[in-house]
């Protein structure tokens, strides 16, 4: 059975810099690109990023802290997470309803009904992939 | 040394983790030796799943958890 994490915030900030990273991270040049998805993506820490770039503890802390800036600015103007978090919950709320009317129907052989669930369904999941 | 950290998986907008065990030398290889569980942070609270008896193993070996692994491993009331 999968365990759920309560609100352990490092944890948490991982996602939101994971989901800033694929929204902005182009923005970033290619040595803050690589320094970011070492820390957020490969889970390294500031000294075997240190030791990979060749450069101090304080600089790869800073440099993230710089990309933090940079991203979290960009998503300030332009609410792109925030809009994908906003349309992802909804449809996924589009794709639960469908569910339960298919459970609704279960039982029954209206298949024209059923068809149109399933259609509904196809499209919510397209949104999701197209988001 | 050997290290269990976190992988990211999944596609573009959908960040998903493994919870790798691998040789600490290599951070930026992608090489594992085993993976021990996964760690879904789009959902809300987080949903992780560790195999429990790897991860004791391992960590009686000797294996280092990164900091993120070790707040996991706590979570789900795995210590060494």
């Amino acid at each position: 059975m999968p365990e759920l994490i309560s609100n352990e915030s490092v944890i948490e900030g991982r996602a939101r810099k994971a989901y800033l990273y694929d929204f902005y991270g182009e923005l970033l040049n290619e040595h803050q690109r690589q320094v970011y998805s070492d820390f957020v993506f490969n889970d390294m820490s500031l000294g075997e990023i240190a030791e990979e770039e060749g450069i101090s503890r304080q600089g790869v802390s800073d440099m993230l802290k710089r990309c933090d800036g940079k991203l979290e600015g960009y998503e300030k103007k332009l609410h792109l997470v925030e809009k994908f978090m906003k349309i992802r919950h909804d449809v996924e709320q589009i794709y639960g309803i469908a569910e339960r009317l298919k459970t609704d129907i279960k039982g029954t052989d209206d298949i024209e009904t059923l068809n149109k669930i399933t259609k509904i369904e196809d499209i919510s999941n397209q949104i999701i992939e197209e988001l | 040394m050997v290290k269990i950290r976190l992988r990211r998986m999944g596609q573009k907008k959908a960040p998903f983790y493994r919870i790798v065990v691998s040789d600490a030398r290599s951070p930026r290889d992608g090489r594992f030796i085993e993976e021990i569980g996964t760690y879904d942070p789009t959902k809300d609270p987080s949903v992780y799943n560790v195999d429990a008896e790897a991860a004791k193993k391992w960590l009686a070996d000797g294996a280092q958890p990164t900091e993120t692994v070790a707040r996991i491993f706590k979570a789900a009331g795995i210590e060494k």
